[in-house]
């Protein structure tokens, strides 16, 4: 009964809110519009915008050494989830049965093993921090813890599942999975989109002046 | 304002309490009655093998198969670890071991020291700061020791729990879950533990670097020890750690280190040569776990409900002047020698952005 | 009548645009920002990070411009705003925090903060919840033309004294000149040997100019104050003299804020492009160094460094011209640890300075820039903005290191000329 359910209409429903959520989340965002700039640039926008998304990714050297467990915690988590979510064995197989019809090369166990120690690992580092530091304690809302133990939840159940020895860790697995993909479009794991067109907006504005965000 | 904090953080604190305690509880207190069980089960079928063995007439043959008197290896072609070994006695014993020692008297030695924090509290309650909190806050620990203790206490819970889980879930949750419903809980327990467990070397390894300054014994701790640790009354003079903490540094970093090792050759099986090593492995972790758990209750006991204005030096990093004064007096001295690093604290409650003080621009917290 | 709160919460409403939606989502709370901020690293005190300075919108958004927010407000489940909301801000965003954008530059998910932060301002403005200095700055700079009173009577008396005691001419109304200088009011009562040194420059590179008498006022208090209709206002009549005296070039003076908002936010404010050009005086020094019209000789020996006006370098891209202008004549320009883009500021920046009240916060975070200053050992300290000039005096007073003299960077320059 939850196995069908969870494996049927719970899963298409999910992915329609997740992927119409999206959507709709980047429509609102450009439907607003914004205005055109009327100051004279100094420079194009255009490679600000491009350079602010590069260069995002890696932290200024001036606060480099303030931000490092942020920084290495954070890329730990991020790669490390990517990695899982792509190419895990059981992942793969299941994107190409579900949605894509094709697969591609899948990491083998022991690296999958590893890749999910370095997530877990920057995860809940990434969230005890959160918690701890004063700053983080201060401007953390409900959205964003809710948003760190769905994620654990869903990699936790994942691997709970790593036997695949029975249906009902795997369903448990996939039910967390549509929980997120419903939670997803609705909270602040919309960063994992937004933060394109935030770079590119503040990129350009500082780019048309001269200054490389 | 400030005392409606603290009575706000103190409700907060007697809740997550509450939800320990009973979580320890709802564990540890239902497997004492298997335990016994399983220990009688397995006296009654060792008395059944000695009358056995007296009785059979291809007894040579038997015992040297059965490995009775000594080791023996047979010729094979298989080659490989232990081929040679047609009953490998070892594992009995290990089994044995298993079910009738590591399963019942760590049951007995965790429901033990639970039920002897309980009586403790029941009798002395929570050791209040004597005085009441002055609202001086002296900085007690960095952001990064923080971290690093609970990162390690997490993964530590995790590992507990799904290793208690293992050991004792055949007394306790077959019952409950029935075999298949074990099988599948075993399995994700199993996955979790093997998963995780890596993850608690690094946590050792960086609770010994961060926390190693100023956990080394020295001569005033056998005064410590002699008093108690003035857990009976009586006042006991301590610098930055007492005798008491010093103690379960060295038994973390210890028995985290016997977990991490013994654990690391049960994972990689497959390269461990023998079967010996594994079973001796196994006895290792499971002592280690056992004793760890234990303690840990104590520890957990101290920095919460036992003593008041303890778990502060682990949430925003500094603790009352009164709290160190009465429980820390040589490092409380030391501390208000130095003011600076007093009055960043107490106007920050604490950040611990940097230890002593507010941080300053490009100094690194360090990792 | 509306209350301050409706009237708040109204204007933060339409605040909110393409960005604001960009940017509030992609918010993880990470906390970097802080990490980037003088008021927070000095102060220590978490509630000055920059992103939780955006509050007050970041509220308004999730109530009414979010799915979950707006169905949480209908079943009455989310937190309403109220007037503390917007009170306890007051302090957080006016006196802790001078608009610096060094945030900005570091949010690793690219949120331009400052851009966040001066729409926070709308709304606190229209609630009334703005320090009482830079309310009284408005209404003088409306009602007199400055924020610091001054009127056409003194600067023209400030003119004429400077032309008798320094023997030059400063012309004033001159239609059809090429230039049109621009002033800042501290420029007028404090800082006179700028305009002394314009006059030195454009002789020497033999180009004309004016001051205008009738609005000689660069800065503009409805920016810092979070006014936009001010804002207008102000600088229409900055396009306005602009326009009947024909000239092509008007000169940002050394102001930080000035500069970017006459320059960069201004046509966005007024909704039109103006008809003619906005430079800083820095970038029209550099031009005029680079067509070879102006030539310096001697040479500045005693150890010096520049400090970037964040409005200028930051948010202005004028990070070459200032550097090319001192090695000229300076042999012995130091930088400081952290310059250009990655400044840090004075801490007066942003309406700060007018704001009486937030004076031992801003003489607190001051601590940043003196041990910069402490690390380099100067003798001079060089900038380009007279609100930093007269910060940088001030905090080094405070801090008896007064042997480190601060001087303008165009003032400097006209002492050097062939």
């Amino acid at each position: 009964m939850f196995e069908q359910l969870v494996d049927g209409i719970l899963w298409d429903i999910a992915l329609v809110i997740f992927f119409v959520g999206i959507l709709w989340r980047i429509i609102d965002v450009l439907r607003r519009g914004t205005r055109r700039d009327l100051s004279v640039p100094r420079n194009s926008g255009v490679p600000g915008a491009i350079m602010a998304n590069i260069r995002g990714f890696f932290p200024r050297r001036e606060i480099a050494p303030r931000v490092r467990m942020k920084v290495i915690a954070g890329y730990m988590f991020h790669l490390g989830l990517l990695i899982l979510l792509f190419f895990a064995a059981p992942h793969v197989k299941f994107i190409a049965e579900h949605i894509t019809g094709f697969s591609w090369a899948a990491m083998p166990y022991w690296a999958f093993i590893v890749t999910a120690q370095v997530a877990f690992a920057g995860l809940i580092l990434l969230w005890i921090h959160r918690l701890l530091h004063p700053v983080t304690r201060l401007i953390s809302r409900r959205d964003d813890h809710v948003g760190a133990i769905l994620v654990f939840l869903v990699m936790l159940t994942g691997c709970m599942a790593l036997a695949e020895i029975s249906s009902e860790l795997r369903v448990f697995h996939r039910f967390t999975v549509e929980l997120l993909m419903i939670y997803f479009p609705f909270s602040a794991l919309m960063h994992a989109i937004m933060f394109v067109p935030s770079r590119a907006y503040s990129g350009a504005t500082f780019g048309r002046r001269g200054v490389n965000l | 304002m400030a005392a409606e904090n603290r009575h706000n953080s103190g409700r907060v604190r007697k809740i997550v309490l509450f939800c320990v305690f009973s979580l320890l509880v709802v564990v540890t207190v239902p497997l004492i009655p298997y335990a016994i069980d399983a220990y009688a089960v397995a006296g009654k079928q060792a008395s059944v093998e000695k009358v056995a063995a007296l009785e059979n007439p291809a007894i040579n043959l038997w015992n040297d198969v059965r490995q009775r008197n000594e080791r023996t290896q047979g010729l094979t072609q298989v080659q490989g670890v232990d081929s040679g070994v047609l009953i490998n006695k070892a594992g009995e014993d290990w089994r044995r071991f298993r079910v009738e020692q590591l399963v019942p008297y760590g049951a007995w030695f965790m429901g033990g020291i639970l039920g002897a924090i309980v009586l403790y509290y029941l009798l002395k309650g929570t050791q209040m700061m004597p005085g009441g909190p002055t609202g001086v806050r002296i900085p007690r620990t960095t952001l990064n020791q923080r971290t690093a203790h609970w990162f390690t206490a997490g993964v530590f819970w995790l590992l507990a729990v799904t290793g208690l889980i293992l050991l004792y879930g055949r007394f306790v949750l077959i019952p409950i879950l029935g075999s298949e419903g074990f099988a599948v809980t075993a399995s994700a327990c199993k996955e979790m533990h093997n998963l995780f467990g890596p993850l608690f070397i690094l946590a050792v390894v960086a609770m010994f670097v961060l926390f190693i300054k100023g956990n080394m014994y020295n001569l005033g701790d056998l005064k410590w020890f002699a008093k108690g640790g003035g857990m009976f009354g009586g006042h006991v003079s301590a610098g930055r750690f007492n005798a008491g903490e010093k103690t379960w540094f060295w038994l973390v970093i210890m028995f985290g280190s016997a977990l991490c090792v013994s654990g690391l050759l049960l994972v990689l099986a497959a390269l461990v040569p023998g079967r010996e090593v594994l079973s001796l492995a196994h006895m290792f972790h499971g002592i280690s776990a056992v004793l760890l758990i234990a303690v840990s209750f104590g520890h957990i006991y101290l920095g919460t409900v036992g003593v008041e204005g303890t778990l502060d030096s682990m949430t925003t990093g500094s603790v009352d002047a009164a709290w160190a004064k009465a429980h820390h007096d040589q490092w409380y001295a030391e501390m208000m020698n130095d003011s600076a690093a007093v009055e960043a604290a107490d106007q920050e409650q604490g950040s611990g952005l940097v230890e002593g003080g507010v941080a300053k621009p490009g100094q690194a917290p360090g990792v | 009548m509306s209350t301050p709160l409706e009237r708040g919460v109204e204007t933060l409403k339409a605040q909110v645009d393409a960005r604001v939606e960009a940017y509030f989502s992609s918010c993880t709370g990470c906390g970097v920002c802080a990490e980037a901020c003088l008021f927070y690293l000095e102060s220590g005190d978490p509630r000055y990070t920059p992103i939780y300075k955006t509050e007050p919108l970041r509220k308004v958004w999730k109530n009414d411009h979010t799915l979950l927010g707006k169905l949480s407000s209908s079943i009455g489940l989310s937190e309403p705003m109220t007037e503390s909301d917007l009170s306890d801000w007051e302090e957080l965003v006016y006196d802790g925090c001078s608009m610096c954008s060094r945030c900005s530059m570091v949010c690793p998910v690219g949120i331009d903060i400052a851009y966040l932060i001066r729409k926070v301002k709308e709304g606190l403005a229209a609630a009334g919840f703005v320090p009482e200095g830079l309310q009284m700055a408005g209404e003088r700079a409306l009602e007199l033309g400055s924020p610091m009173g001054l009127t056409e009577k003194s600067l023209r008396n400030a003119i004429s004294g400077l032309e008798k005691e320094a023997g030059v001419k400063i012309p004033i109304d001159v239609e059809g000149a090429e230039y049109l200088c621009m002033l800042s009011s501290a420029e007028i009562v404090m800082y006179s040997e700028y305009i002394t040194a314009l006059s030195k420059i454009f002789s020497a590179a033999d180009i004309t100019w004016t001051l205008s008498s009738k609005y000689f006022e660069a800065t503009n208090t409805g920016v810092q104050k979070g006014d936009s209709g001010l804002a207008v206002q102000l600088l229409e009549r900055m396009v306005k003299v602009a326009t009947e005296l024909k000239v092509k070039t008007v000169i940002s003076p050394e102001c930080g804020h000035a500069y970017t908002t006459f320059r960069w936010d201004g046509p966005n404010i007024l909704g039109r492009e103006y008809p003619f050009k906005v430079m800083h005086i820095l970038e029209l020094l550099d031009q005029l160094r680079a067509d070879g019209k102006l030539k310096t000789s001697g040479s500045f020996d005693e150890r010096l460094t520049y400090h970037d006006p964040c409005n200028i370098s930051r948010r202005g891209g004028v990070l070459a011209q200032p550097r090319q202008l001192l090695n000229q004549f300076a042999t012995n320009f130091v930088e400081m640890d952290e310059c250009g883009e990655m400044n840090w500021c004075c801490g007066g920046g942003g309406g700060v300075s007018s704001n009486e009240r937030a004076e031992p916060l801003r003489l607190k975070v001051f601590n940043i820039k003196k041990r910069q200053l402490d690390a380099l050992n100067v003798s001079t300290l060089v900038t380009s903005c007279s609100n930093c000039r007269t910060m940088l005096e001030e905090g080094l007073e405070h801090n008896e290191m007064e042997n480190i003299e601060v001087i303008g960077l165009t003032e400097l320059l006209a002492d050097h000329l062939e």
